[in-house]
């Protein structure tokens, strides 16, 4: 097994982490989302008001269909809400233009997929560098270099020659955690992270995302259907029928 | 981000194989018929090397006559050059500019070097004055021909440059292979493209052929008679100059047409199959696109996840656009100097005959039209994958 995250590099910086927590990072105003079709109109999302404070870790819940992947599409700004405003670090992107979205995505936000979602005919260490291709003004060297240290992080700097068909989930799912740190954000959405691994890959990528949040201070938002791992964040929204119920 | 492409690229390098074979195929196409329709076009481009205007073809026919023949066309050409409009005349053989009759021979050698394929015209020293050719070196025919001791020639400078090189080729002694004749080369002209605007720059040798009263001429040796008029002659000494053929000749046949009339109707017959040959290379190029744009279009379609997944990473739709179609650029260009290399072999080897210029404008035309055709290609569907909404394509998987 590669090494993780150190216990001593987990403990956590008190007197930052609680300047912080009082900060809003994300938040969501009256969103609403609608998917419409020829015949059919679905609401995905109904007037959420939802606010995620920075380096807080929210794991978000409830029943397939009920609209946590949206809500996670629209943090990200991968997605348009029908109605409401998204504020991100405090500023509007209403009327931010494609650019500006692409730009504050590659800069605030990484993300980690159920389905890991790396790219099969790049290595690891291609796919994790992916963010830092679109940041410009970074050279090949300091490309390199980060993620080799995001790689470090994750414990899996001894395949960074590798491609994702000779790995296994959880390292395929500790690749993508790299990428996403590879970029230093400070906002990491996690759709279902844990969701194609078994328990101890589970509990080993959980314990990297902790202590991403106890060391780095990101603020990560999860989407899980595992109540133990939900458990072991600060927050747990629930959500109903496009709707937040608790 | 380049480096990043072509490591995309050699991953994939056996999906992109099949691509890059396409491409090479395709510009082989393309590359065959550019080298048509650009010999085409350059030989139409270069000079016919004499003046067709102004300049009449007069075929007499005597039928079943064989009395006196050539007293009869000698009568008719003194009559001519006396004609007021008429500046001068000449007779050569059947193979008059633009006609459908060719005579070629590789009957000449020089010290041994057989000479390659030659269009050989009869000539006088009048048709200098007809039709005007462009004396480069040495001189035209004159009288003093008509004391020598061999018979003279002049030769064109395809000529020279296929049997002397670099050598001066006045004065020298050309004969045939069993040694039995022998011709001096007296002038060198220019070019002569007789056979129609499309007609490529070939050897071409002009023998001197007087014609003589007392020679007997056969059913084929009836010389055509060539005739420059003033410029602006029409129907009237159309009229005349057969009127004085019949009176000459009782119950020959005389036929006038223009060399500017020949070469129109000699444009239309070659035009005819340049045109077959375009429509059928529009139908390849149409085939190439459709099928450039369907694997282009698979490709990003399969790709959709990995398009959501850079939008994530920070890429703008025209982010996503640019790196298809540099993707795109990389293959073809990949394909094109593989096409490239092989359509160099044609100039290296010098096959078909083709000059060097034409083949480089046909690789060049064909790599233009390759990537102009990728770039259509490409465009659409990389436009599509751009607007590919992240949310919806990080689902496809």
């Amino acid at each position: 097994m590669e090494p993780t995250l150190t216990k001593s590099a987990l403990l956590p910086d008190a007197a930052a982490s609680i300047s912080l927590k009082n900060t809003p990072m994300i938040k969501l105003l009256d969103i609403e989302k609608v998917y419409q079709t020829d015949t059919i109109e679905t609401v995905a999302l109904n007037r959420v008001n939802l606010t995620i404070n920075k380096g807080e870790f929210v794991s978000v819940m409830g029943p397939s269909g009920c609209g946590k992947s949206t809500l996670l599409s629209l943090m990200g700004l991968l997605d348009e809400p029908t109605g409401g405003t998204i504020e991100i670090d405090g500023r509007s992107v209403t009327s931010y233009s494609d650019r500006e979205l692409a730009r504050l995505r590659n800069h605030k936000i990484g993300f980690i997929f159920q389905s890991f979602h790396l790219i099969n005919d790049l290595s690891v260490l291609d796919n994790v560098e992916l963010p830092l291709l679109y940041r410009a003004g970074l050279s090949g060297k300091e490309r390199r270099q980060r993620a080799h240290a995001a790689l470090d992080k994750v414990g899996l700097s001894a395949r960074t020659r590798h491609f994702p068909s000779q790995l296994s989930g959880g390292q395929r799912q500790r690749v993508a955690i790299a990428r996403a740190l590879a970029g230093a954000p400070e906002i990491i959405l996690a759709d279902e992270p844990t969701g194609n691994l078994d328990s101890v890959m589970g509990d080993e990528i959980m314990d990297l995302l902790l202590g991403l949040n106890r060391v780095e201070g990101t603020t990560i938002v999860m989407v899980t259907h595992d109540e133990n791992m939900a458990h072991k964040t600060e927050r747990l929204i629930r959500f109903f029928d496009g709707s937040q119920v608790s | 981000m380049i480096r990043h492409l072509f490591t995309l690229i050699w991953n994939r390098k056996r999906s992109n194989f099949l691509l890059m074979s396409e491409i090479l195929l395709s510009f082989f196409v393309l590359f065959a018929v550019s080298v048509l329709l650009v010999s085409n076009y350059y030989n139409y481009q270069q000079p016919l090397g004499f003046e067709y205007e102004n300049v009449w073809e007069l075929s007499v026919n005597p039928g079943q006559d064989t009395l006196n023949r050539t007293e009869k066309v000698s009568q008719i050409m003194r009559r001519l050059q006396s004609t007021p409009g008429v500046v001068a005349v000449t007779s050569t053989s059947s193979n008059t500019p633009f006609s459908f009759s060719t005579m070629n021979t590789t009957q000449y050698t020089y010290k041994g070097k057989g000479g390659p394929l030659t269009e050989r015209y009869d000539a006088d020293d009048d048709m200098v004055k007809v039709l005007r050719p462009k004396v480069v070196a040495g001189r035209w025919f004159d009288r003093r021909d008509a004391a020598a001791t061999r018979p003279p020639v002049v030769v064109n400078q395809k000529f020279v440059e296929k049997l002397f090189g670099q050598e001066s080729p006045v004065g020298k002694v050309l004969v045939t292979s069993d040694g039995k004749e022998e011709w001096q080369i007296v002038g060198v002209v220019e070019t002569f493209r007789s056979g129609s605007d499309f007609a490529s720059n070939d050897p071409a040798i002009f023998d001197r052929r007087i014609l003589q009263d007392s020679a007997v001429l056969g059913a084929y040796e009836m010389p055509v008679l060539l005739v420059r008029v003033q410029p602006g002659s029409g129907a009237v000494l159309e009229q005349q100059v057969v009127k004085d053929i019949k009176d000459i000749s009782k119950g020959w046949i005389a036929k006038v047409n223009t060399l500017q009339e020949n070469r129109h109707d000699k444009l239309k017959i070659m035009l005819t199959p340049l045109i077959a040959l375009g429509v059928v290379a529009l139908f390849l190029i149409i085939n190439v696109a459709l099928g450039l744009f369907g694997v282009l279009w698979y490709n990003i379609n399969q790709r959709k996840a990995e398009i959501g997944l850079r939008r994530a990473m920070g890429a703008t739709g025209s982010g996503i656009s640019a790196q298809f179609l540099g993707e795109m650029l990389v293959v073809t260009t990949l394909g094109v100097l593989g096409g490239v290399l092989l359509a160099a072999q044609f100039p290296l080897l010098g096959a078909f005959g083709v000059e060097t210029p034409v083949y480089i404008m046909a690789i060049v035309l064909a790599a233009l039209l390759i990537y102009t055709l990728t770039a259509i290609c490409a465009f659409q569907p990389s436009r599509i994958a751009a607007g590919i909404q992240p949310a919806v394509s990080l689902r496809e998987e």
